[in-house]
């Protein structure tokens, strides 16, 4: 049974990490809170069923196209939509809200609201300690260690990570420096949202794409990146896992209470922050005071 | 005699300087006596139906934006209150058989203690953290309900609940004029020196708390407050409705009164009530689009928000109104020179 | 099926304008609401249901009533139930008091449909659920017979019936698994979602499973829009469960079918699966849900006279199976021989001759209940069990119950994974 949970608890934990790494990237950079980061991971499971049973591509090239069309998509609403009230904290809200709506409806229209399904990356299943693990899910592993490697690398290593670097700490000193804070923001977004396209294309396999398939993984994404403190990318993975442990204890250990997962796992958030306002590896923020 | 024409005189003066030369104040004077006036033209049921609904979202709109918009203290789990509200006056008015009219006011008090305690634990929380906190609580609450069937009825809900009144223009009457009582209620409150404090925490909590005031405590009255006028909100329209379910504490209707309130305006108290009072009855409106009904509600919500982020109603506001730059008096915009000052307007 | 869904609305409302008015010019038409979340595959199916009887009645001249032929027309409704109850309930409001139907037909969730039965009786409006299977609708009606008179249930069968066909189907997919792979002992794991209308079916399933012979692995109750569930399906194989007995009607029919197959789990799916009724579940699973068991209302065999017809007419109209709601078909089909018997279309009038109902319908021989629930056994509606065979959805349920078997039933088929992990063994 330990085996089945830790596993369990990986494969969860990797598929959040994935969502949440790229939204608390955006927060952390831009301070929009994208509500409509689901969405767009909707948007490129979509895509995938676009190219794979209309246009008859093979389910890689799909998947790739549909990463850089999400990203391209991501781009330009942020363009349209959220640059121009950027400065209205509660707008931009309500803004994204009412893209993730738009992204919805404009699938619901086009699919209607059918339950779909596309093909895996990788058929098949492997054993490991006496546990089968779909050889899907081992790609979803395998994406989110490379995903948070490769932010890491890109933040630390390069110097478009520096910039968005500085962009987070300080939005206008960074401007004042010469940092092109408007690059730095599309650089952070075109990354953040290829995350979400990334779990979008290969977790989208496993499970059913419908219009409305973006709302679920919202609410727990949200309480990932409260606890692990806003913008903060360390505390988003670390927290990723601990609440896709919880999930899966609860499975295991209450298994007719299996659809309590989310709710404990949200309470455990709560609890958290009584302890530690800030999440577990948040700063406050001076001028958030 | 000329005692009473006296007071007849000044009422009518008041009325022709203080409510006929601004428009805002026509505009929401015709619209309370247009409200009062509707069954006495058409009592079309629906019609009716869908104005009773909208009246008690409007009251939950409001008091979001009491919260949310004036603290600061951003909820987006205010369906958590309405919610808290509907089952309580569900529960007590089927199983106890309380009458609804001591079941509404029970559930209200319901709202306010489930302020108080969200309120508690959420006053250490800023921000985005706090926003995405309150999200949490109804969803921990739905796995309750969903956790003991046997006194929530599970999806299904607690339905029989007693009538609001016999008829439908009754119920009209009580929802719209409950909704106009309370939203002038919450609008007071926003006028008082509670209000001014509360929108003073907003701002700049620190500088308050600096000014020797308990910060607190003043948070905390807001979410009981709001609670308070959310609850209501809540039981009318379990005795509505009369069947309470979970659809009551969905994060849709958490994110749909946001919208009401940013596209209406916040920090207005009325900025709320109208975005309601266009919202509601234009997604009714759009059935004549079947397909594209709900897209069409989004690109309309968003299209506005890029063109006035502020809201609707303070943008047309000042469009059509301009304060006085020296007395801070409101003018119709077409006026030179301010109403009362004569400073010139421009 | 997808690609042509706005060209195939455009087709069906000319069609529908041509079949429902050329005929019977000038007669004033009998208003039915059709009610339902229109943008979804249920309500889609409730829609396409009521189209095909309403064309099928106007081409043949129309309602008889009064000595009059009246054409019915029919008027959708979107609830928009899923997503907000209040919409609903304005969709209600707006069926009755604006388009002044006669009838209503339709409606899915139950909480949902708690509330517009309130508003249709209200009304004294007769409205035929469609899609809702919660018992307590029915009971509304016994309890308080004058004021719920108005409601009758057409499909699903209610959930207790389903209860029974349900283990009737696990019993003959235990029977087959214990003769091919001589297993004395089955243990069966139980899997529902976390849904009012599942809440009895498990507890049955507690009590009768160990009189069955038969042995519990386990209950889980994931989530009815669960996404992932494997880890619900380690610990089912952890648990050494032969048998997986299945209470889904939401989503999460979908993955769990689809992982269990990629997973190999060795024990069948057995039970109800809504999503599995569906033509879209072989490609929404990628054909891994190869085997599924699910227990429904229709199968493309001869249950009676009309099953094969309207099946096939479905079929070829839509391009896809009909789904339970569906019966839209059917209900409409049970008021225009109530109508015609009555001669009127005065609600009051009609309850007597609706609950007086004894018709062929396309599921079956239709009577109602006292309670004006669908009257459930053999030689009335039993509800069919199939199983996904290769890309078809074949009836393998009625198969020798009750010296019954409808013509064009097929045997149960064990999944090779499970032949071949227990021959390993």
């Amino acid at each position: 049974m330990i085996q089945e949970i830790v596993i369990n608890g990986l494969i969860n934990g990797s598929i959040y990490a994935l969502l949440a790494i790229g939204f608390s990237l955006i927060f952390g950079v831009a301070r929009v809170v994208n509500i409509a980061h689901t969405a767009l991971y909707m948007a490129a499971s979509y895509f995938i069923y676009l190219g794979f049973d209309y246009l008859g591509m093979s389910s890689l090239l799909a998947a790739l196209i549909s990463i850089l069309l999400t990203v391209a998509l991501g781009l330009v609403c942020y363009q349209l939509f959220i640059k121009p009230i950027r400065e209205h904290e509660s707008a931009v809200l309500i803004a994204t809200i009412a893209l993730a709506m738009v992204i919805q409806e404009i699938f619901l229209l086009a699919f209607g609201g059918n339950y779909l399904g596309v093909p895996p990356l990788a058929t098949g299943y492997f054993m490991l300690a006496g546990v089968k693990i779909a050889n899907q899910h081992l790609l979803v592993l395998g994406a989110a260690f490379l995903a948070l490697i490769g932010t890491w690398f890109l933040l630390m290593k390069t110097r478009i990570g520096l910039g968005i670097r500085c962009t987070a700490q300080d939005r206008e000193v960074a401007n004042l420096m010469g940092i092109n804070v408007n690059r730095e923001i599309m650089a952070a977004l075109g990354i953040s949202v290829g995350m979400a396209a990334v779990a979008g294309a290969i977790v989208a396999p496993l499970s059913v794409i419908d219009p409305h398939m973006w709302l679920h993984p919202l609410t727990m994404m949200l309480a990932i990146v409260v606890l692990g403190g806003l913008g903060s990318i360390k505390g988003s993975f670390i927290s990723s896992y601990i609440l896709g442990f919880t999930e899966a204890v609860v499975v295991f250990a209450l298994p007719m209470g299996a659809f309590l997962k989310g709710p404990i796992a949200l309470s455990i958030m709560i609890l958290v922050l009584l302890i530690r306002p800030e999440g577990l590896f948040g700063v406050s923020f001076e001028e958030e005071r | 005699m000329g005692f009473i024409w006296f007071y007849i005189r000044k009422i009518f003066t008041l009325f022709k300087c203080e409510v006929l030369v601004l428009p805002s104040r026509v505009a929401l004077l015709v619209f309370v006596v247009a409200l009062l006036l509707i069954p006495a033209f058409t009592q079309d049921p629906y019609l009716l139906w869908v104005l009773i609904l909208t009246a008690i979202f409007s009251i939950f709109a409001a008091s979001w934006d009491l919260l949310s918009g004036f603290t600061g203290q951003v909820n987006f789990g205010h369906a958590l209150f309405f919610g808290v509200a509907a089952y309580t006056s569900g529960l007590i008015n089927v199983y106890a058989k309380v009458p609804n009219f001591l079941s509404i006011p029970l559930a209200a008090i319901a709202g306010v203690l489930t302020g108080l305690i969200v309120g508690i634990p959420c006053l250490r929380l800023r921000g985005t953290y706090l926003a995405l906190t309150t999200l949490a609580f109804p969803i921990i609450l739905t796995g309750l309900i969903f956790a003991l069937p046997e006194v929530t009825g599970g999806e299904l809900g607690i339905s029989g609940l007693d009538r609001l009144s016999t008829s439908r223009v009754y119920d009209y009457y009580i929802t719209v004029v409950l909704m106009l009582v309370l939203t002038t209620i919450m609008w007071k409150i926003t006028d008082s020196k509670t209000g001014i404090l509360l929108h003073a925490i907003r701002e700049d909590e620190l500088a308050v708390r600096a000014g020797g005031i308990n910060t607190t405590r003043y948070k905390l009255l807001a979410f009981c407050l709001s609670g308070f006028f959310a609850g209501i909100a809540g039981g009318l329209y379990a005795h509505i409705m009369r069947t309470v379910g979970p659809s009551t504490l969905e994060v849709a209707l958490s994110f749909q009164v946001i919208i009401w309130s940013v596209f209406g305006g916040i920090v207005s108290i009325y900025g709320p009530v109208a975005g309601v009072f266009i919202l509601f009855p234009l997604a009714e409106f759009l059935r004549i689009l079947p397909k594209v009904r709900m897209l069409v509600f989004a690109v309309l919500v968003l299209l506005t928000l890029i063109y006035m982020p502020e809201g609707l109603i303070p943008w047309i506001r000042n469009k059509i109104e301009k304060e006085c730059p020296r007395c801070k008096v409101r003018s119709i915009a077409t006026r030179k020179t301010c109403r009362i000052c004569a400073a010139s307007l421009d | 099926m997808k690609k042509s869904c706005f060209l195939r609305g455009v087709f069906l409302a000319l069609t529908f304008c041509v079949g429902a008015c050329f005929p019977v010019w000038g007669a004033e038409p009998i208003k039915i609401g059709v009610i339902g979340p229109m943008q979804f595959t249920q309500g889609e199916g409730q829609w396409n249901g009521a189209t095909l009887a309403a064309e099928e009645i106007n081409k043949a001249g129309g309602v008889l009533v009064n000595g009059a032929k009246r054409p019915i027309e029919l008027v959708k409704v979107d609830s928009n139930e899923f997503l907000s109850i209040p919409d609903a309930t304005n969709a209600m409001e707006l069926a009755i008091s604006r388009y002044k139907v006669d009838f209503l037909v339709g409606g899915f969730r139950s909480e949902a449909v708690m509330v517009m039965q309130d508003i249709a009786m209200d009304n004294k409006k007769i409205f035929m659920g469609c899609g809702a299977a919660h018992p307590q609708l029915c009971e509304r009606v016994a309890k308080n017979y004058d004021r719920y008179k108005y409601w009758f249930r057409v499909t699903p069968i209610n959930s207790k019936f389903l209860v029974k066909v349900d283990f009737l189907v696990l019993d003959m997919v235990a029977k087959a698994m214990a003769k091919q792979l001589e297993i004395p002992k089955l243990k069966v794991a139980v899997v529902a979602e976390k849904a009012a209308w599942a809440d009895p079916i498990v507890g049955i399933a507690q009590q009768s499973l160990p009189k069955m012979g038969m042995e519990i692995a386990g209950v889980w109750r994931p989530s009815p829009t669960a996404t992932d569930t494997t880890a619900e399906l380690s610990a089912i194989q952890r648990a050494g469960a032969n048998i997986i007995f299945t209470t889904f009607s939401s989503s999460v029919g979908i993955p769990f079918a689809k992982q269990a197959g990629e997973l190999k789990i060795p024990a069948p799916l057995v039970g109800i699966n809504v999503e599995a009724q569906k033509d879209g579940f072989w490609n929404a699973t990628g054909g891994k849900g190869n085997y599924t068991v699910t227990v429904g209302t229709y199968a493309r065999v001869k249950i009676d006279d009309k099953t094969i017809p309207f099946f096939d007419k479905y079929e070829k109209q839509f391009k896809e199976a009909p789904n339970y709601t569906a019966g839209t078909y059917d209900a409409i089909s049970i008021l225009k021989h109530a109508i015609e018997k009555a001669a009127t279309l005065d609600a009051d009038k009609l309850v007597p001759f609706l609950e007086k109902t004894d018709m062929e319908v396309a599921a079956g021989r239709f009577v109602f209940t006292k309670d004006h629930d669908v009257t459930w056994g053999p030689g009335f509606i039993t509800s069919v069990g199939t199983q996904w065979q290769d890309g078809k959805n074949m009836c393998v349920w009625p198969y020798n119950w009750e010296d019954l078997t409808y013509e064009g039933t097929v045997p149960y088929k064990l999944p090779d994974w499970v032949m071949e992990y227990y021959k390993k063994k």
